[in-house]
């Protein structure tokens, strides 16, 4: 699916299945936060994103209001994914807010900021995903960091009706 | 398909920024400082020190045209009649300007519209001769009087009746427009006048918003708080007195006749009637410069960064919430 952010003209696209691996993997540490990092490549002149890959923290603390990720193991894998053909680069993060709206909250907000001016991160506009995760279904809320402002991503308009059918219709967890 | 009437405000103010015509701007400074040097110069003693006045002194200018001003204050034995230094003033600029500029004989002040610079560009400065009330006593109450050039509103030509203590209304503005959403109402209201060739002046929509704000709860989003202030204009602005804040005597309301006050009100009335009807019509009364699109061109340029000396990205330890 594509998301789309109208206000700064930048847009994502996402493989319905990897967004279900993702809802699924968050399900599996409900009700408690989980979440890792978002691969994949900008085209069309840097003005879309193709998000193909997550990569999962070795090590991570979690509550159901918090996540914490390590970075044990990362430089190795990102370092691989650079070399595919075609590369794949570090994009964003991702995690869940179980029982809760797909908004960033502040410590997220101040997250990205911090990640845009770490100096191993050549990224300015990394992207947030928050997947708002209930025993009914799934939210999804894509955001990036431009211009120090957070902005949010809608899913395109001729998808959204059909996207919408899916989500209703898309359980998680044993269900 | 409907408008977001929100967003097209702030578009529309994003668009007028003045920040964005800056290098046009400065060219109004540069030309307003000339003139101000070539007075003193021609003057000597007889004028205090010119100082600027209009709207970008007051912080809501519009981009679409700069209305700047230059004041120049006299001396009270430096002409016998007000008329004798309007015209003096006049004769003047119109000398050392004609080749390069229209000169013109405006309400209040001399009108100079250079000719269009090599960027497309016009500039436009309005010198302001006012008079000293009292003899000696400008330096201490800013007290100067004008002279009317033309009749308008309720105020007759060739009357010496403005009493104008400009330095102090300028404050007035500036205090009031600390307040966010008075500036941004007052800067929608002069795009509206600009764009849709209204009459009121400038100074008049900043002092009737002014006023609306201190007379009713203005709140909510900014089209809330624009309609409230046209709400306002249509019912109040046949009653309203709007005291000029450097001297009470002084009604900025009667620079509009009954019959102007009659169209600004209904001017309101159907405005606020044809948007809540459609609110693709905002984009008519309010209109995006189109010089600088808020968005379009903007967001042509976007694209998501990289950093230079490209490396790796690895994210540090990372904890959200
Ligand atoms: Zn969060």
């Amino acid at each position: 699916m594509k998301f789309v952010c109208q206000h700064i003209g930048l847009s994502i696209v996402i493989d319905d299945k990897l967004v279900d691996q993702l809802c699924r993997l968050g399900s599996d540490h409900y009700p408690k936060e989980y979440g890792g990092l978002l691969v994949g490549r900008y085209v069309n002149n840097n003005k879309e994103v193709i998000i193909e890959e997550t990569v999962l923290p070795k090590k991570f603390k979690s509550s159901a209001f918090s996540f914490e990720r390590g970075v044990e193991g990362l430089r190795k894998t990102l370092g691989d994914l650079s070399r595919r053909n075609p590369s794949l680069i570090y994009v964003g993060e991702w995690h869940t807010h179980p029982d809760g709206r797909p908004v960033p909250s502040g410590t997220d907000s101040s997250a990205l900021r911090t990640i845009a001016e770490h100096k191993d991160v050549f990224i300015k506009n990394p992207l947030l995903l928050i997947i708002g995760l209930s025993n009914t279904g799934y939210e999804l809320g894509f955001y990036v960091l431009y211009k120090n402002e957070i902005h949010s991503y809608e899913l395109e308009y001729n998808q959204q009706h059909k996207t919408e059918i899916n989500l209703i219709e898309k359980t998680y967890g044993g269900k | 398909m409907a408008t977001d009437k929100n967003k097209h405000l702030e578009e529309v103010l994003t668009s007028h920024k003045i920040s964005k015509e800056q290098a046009l701007l400065d060219k109004h400074i540069d030309k307003r400082k000339e003139i101000s040097e070539a007075l003193q110069e021609k003057y000597g003693s007889d004028l205090y020190s010119p100082f600027n006045s209009g709207s970008y002194a007051k912080h809501t200018a519009m981009n679409k045209k700069f209305d700047i001003d230059l004041i120049a204050p006299y001396k009270r034995n430096a002409f016998e009649t007000l008329e004798k230094m309007y015209s003096s003033v006049y004769d003047f600029l119109y000398d050392k300007y004609k080749n390069e500029a229209t000169v013109k004989k405006q309400k209040v002040s001399i009108g100079l519209e250079f000719n269009t610079d090599a960027d497309g560009d016009i500039v436009k400065v309005d010198v302001v001769p006012g008079r000293e009330l009292n003899k000696d006593q400008y330096p201490d109450d800013n007290n100067l009087n004008l002279y009317v050039y033309e009749q308008f509103g309720k105020i007759d030509k060739g009357s010496d009746r403005i009493k104008s203590n400009i330095k102090s209304q300028i404050e007035n503005v500036k205090g009031h427009a600390e307040k966010d959403s008075v500036r941004q109402i007052i800067r929608l209201l002069k795009v509206w006048k600009f764009y849709n060739g209204k009459k009121p002046k400038s100074f008049f929509l900043e002092l009737i918003t002014i006023k609306a704000f201190d007379k009713k709860t203005i709140s909510g989003d900014i089209w809330d708080k624009l309609k409230a202030v046209m709400e306002f204009i249509r019912d109040e602005v046949k009653s309203v007195s709007l005291p000029d804040p450097g001297n009470s005597s002084n009604d900025i309301a009667d620079t509009l006749t009954d019959s102007d006050k009659d169209t600004l009100s209904y001017d309101m009335k159907r405005m606020i009637e044809r948007i809540e009807e459609d609110s693709d019509t905002i984009k008519s009364y309010y209109p995006i410069n189109e010089k600088f699109p808020p968005e379009d061109e903007q967001k042509s340029n976007n694209s998501y960064g990289v950093k230079t000396g490209i490396g790796l990205s690895v994210p540090p330890v990372t904890r959200f919430g």
